[in-house]
């Protein structure tokens, strides 16, 4: 057999450790040492990164602010009947809100989401209260405070006043 | 037990479910942060923040104790 003179010279292989062993010097049980740090350090990242993130949202929740609403009509007194609802929305145009006139000249408003998780009440007039069917929350209907379920605050009350006949809508409280 | 490998390979094993159940937790943390916020509860998300950072310190602690 001849050796092509071309080809570079390779010095033979003298190591007495095998290719496969040098390219990878890894000990089985020190491998699984070696990843099992690694995880641990990316859980502490994650713990880390997770805790920051709930730094921001409780700031957040502290400094945002609440837009109260602006005085403005809501409806005519006589389009809406003594013991029924009108909905409507304040203080801004995705914020929900249920209108109960529950006397000749007597009103109150709420707004739409239940204390407890944010879903939609409605007034149960056989019930005479406001219900929220998602967890079964229910609240006194002048005053919104809470009568039962695991809403623990009271509905959003929204300040109306009757001017002219005209229902008008002065702020929402927090 | 001798062996001081297998013992250091048990006290990572260890720390590692430690590790994993503060995570956990942290994740519930933040369904509850979430909540606090959605609910206008400012107290409520303060505390969920704090927990939370002690327990992402704790974390720390164990990663480091980890390392020596």
């Amino acid at each position: 057999m001849t050796v092509d003179p071309k080809l570079p010279h390779v010095p033979p292989d003298t190591s007495p450790e095998p290719l496969w062993r040098r390219d990878f010097p890894y000990e089985s049980a020190g491998e699984e040492e070696v990843t099992r740090r690694e995880f641990a350090r990316y859980l502490a990242l994650g713990a880390g990164a997770i805790a920051a993130g709930n730094v921001v949202l409780a700031a957040w929740t502290q400094l945002r602010r609440i837009n109260t609403g602006e005085p403005r009509p809501i409806v005519a007194l006589d389009q809406v009947e003594v013991g029924g609802t009108y909905l409507f929305d304040y203080p801004g145009d995705n914020d929900p809100a249920i209108l109960l006139r529950h006397a000749d000249r007597s009103v109150v408003a709420f707004g739409q989401k239940c204390t407890h998780l944010g879903c939609v009440v409605f007034f149960q007039a056989d019930e005479n209260r406001w219900h929220c069917p998602c967890h079964e929350g229910n609240f006194e209907p002048l005053t919104g405070q809470v009568i039962s379920g695991p809403p623990t605050r009271p509905l959003g009350r929204i300040d109306l006043e009757i001017r002219d006949d005209v229902i008008w809508a002065l702020g929402a409280s927090t | 037990m001798k062996d001081p490998a297998l013992r250091e390979r048990r006290t990572a094993s260890a720390v590692l479910i430690y590790l994993i159940i503060l995570v956990s937790f942290q994740v519930f943390l933040v369904t509850v942060a979430v909540e606090a916020f959605i609910t206008s509860q400012e107290g409520l998300g303060w505390a969920t923040a704090i927990v939370s950072v002690v327990l992402a310190a704790s974390a720390g602690f164990f990663v480091r104790y980890l390392r020596h």
